[in-house]
């Protein structure tokens, strides 16, 4: 390994680093959204909504986020959506992030005891009132580990955007080896970045599970 | 504007074709992973600091990074390196990928045995390998099937990245298709469609299994 290619990708690659970071962000505000609203129409007392759920979970979980993203950037230009490359991403991404996050959700909302929504009917709030003061918060905790894990996967599949040709770390890393042929140093230099990067929402994902422990 | 599902029809063997390569990918580095993985864990849980480090480390790292690195990684250094064609290159990434998520599903059925079945093979002068391959990985199966099962499906769907290697497999022809029929809506929908009844014949596939490695009472 040449260490001077090293430290001449490092700078070239990070200028992709902001692109890497914002898809990550919106896809995972945008997918946290959906998801809550996938997973309360799940639980809701309609079966419509409740099937409109199961369908877009079955859907979109069982199709590669690959193909999502194909679909998003080739296949909507035709019928007269178009996207820019970074949009397109964040499309995908985004339904992606709401398919798995809304299980995630769910499972922490059904996790907590039955007891305590009807002490709360008992009590006179509304179901709303209750999901959103009693039953949310305390389902939180359940959500976490599993939620920090979809967003490490999500943050690592930011990568895939290099093949709808928006210009993250890896689009450019691909620049540089297809540029002076060497492929060891620039690879190892994204590998390493990545690494940081999850190895970041890692130790934030136990503060976050840390800081939301019951006390006892 | 019109669509034109006989374009589907018409590439249909070619879209085969690339299912057929998708399949191979799959079950060869799943292969790969499973072998690798059980390694690992058992690794995890040596007797030797030094061996449960490495077996940590190769888990941190591979899945800290995204498999498309990884898959350059195997291809463009490892695979240039000792002459392997792209699908070759492919099974090992994949197969080094899934590994690490592997690894962590069977040590967590391994652990969930009791301690006792281990205590009780000890009390009966069985040799740890002995146990291990005669009790307490017989009965860790019922446990890892469910987590196994849903990360292979993973597992099939990230064989998509493939593609960035230049493997012609299902998303290869069918993007290769779609640009040469302009007609991306029908193929990526075929494609999906393929997509999702493969991932469903796992999640039957799932079931199944469960239901016959469940305790009977």
């Amino acid at each position: 390994m040449d260490w001077e290619v090293v430290f001449e990708s490092v700078p070239l690659i990070w200028k992709g680093a902001g692109a890497t970071v914002s898809m990550f962000a919106w896809a995972l505000v945008i997918g946290t959204a959906g998801a809550l609203a996938l997973a309360l129409m799940r639980l809701s007392a309609s079966k419509a909504l409740q099937w409109f759920a199961i369908g877009f979970g079955w859907l979109f979980r069982g199709i590669p986020l690959l193909i999502l993203l194909f679909f998003a950037f080739f296949a909507l230009p035709e019928i007269g959506i178009l996207f820019s490359p970074f949009l397109a991403a964040i499309v995908g991404f985004s339904l992606w992030t709401a398919a798995y996050q809304a299980e995630v959700i769910r499972s922490g909302i059904i996790a907590v005891p039955p007891g305590q929504s009807e002490a709360s009917e008992a009590l006179g709030m509304t179901k709303w009132h209750y999901m959103r003061r009693i039953v949310l918060p305390q389902g939180l905790r359940i959500m976490v580990p599993p939620y920090t894990g979809n967003a490490i996967t999500l943050l690592k599949q930011t990568s895939l955007a290099t093949l709808v040709t928006v210009p993250e770390m890896t689009l450019l890393t691909q620049r540089i080896f297809s540029n002076n042929f060497k492929f060891i140093e620039p690879i190892f230099v994204l590998a390493m970045i990545y690494l940081a990067m999850t190895s970041v929402l890692l130790i934030l994902s136990v503060a976050v599970e840390h800081a939301v422990s019951l006390k006892v | 504007m019109e669509l034109d599902w006989g374009v589907v029809v018409r590439s249909w063997d070619l879209l085969m074709q690339g299912t057929w390569v998708t399949l191979v990918l799959f079950f060869l580095s799943l292969l790969l992973g499973t072998a690798l993985g059980l390694i690992l864990a058992l690794m995890r849980m040596s007797q030797f600091r030094a061996v449960r480090w490495l077996s940590l480390g190769y888990i941190w790292v591979f899945r800290g990074i995204p498999v498309l690195v990884i898959l350059f990684f195997s291809f463009f250094v490892v695979g240039r390196r000792l002459g392997l064609t792209p699908v070759q290159a492919g099974i090992l990434g994949l197969g080094f990928s899934a590994a690490a998520y592997k690894a962590e599903i069977i040590r967590a059925g391994i652990l969930s045995v009791d301690p006792g079945q281990a205590e009780a093979s000890e009390a009966l002068a069985m040799s740890k390998r002995h146990y291990m391959r005669r009790v307490i990985i017989p009965q860790s199966i019922r446990v890892i099937i469910p987590t196994y099962m849903s990360n292979s499906i993973l597992v099939l769907k990230v064989t998509s990245v493939a593609v960035a290697i230049g493997i012609v497999e299902l998303t290869g022809i069918t993007r290769q298709l779609s640009n040469s029929t302009t007609r991306p809506i029908e193929l990526f929908t075929a494609a999906a469609g393929i997509y999702v009844f493969l991932t469903t014949v796992l999640v039957v596939l799932q079931e199944v299994l469960e239901r016959r490695f469940a305790l009977k009472t």
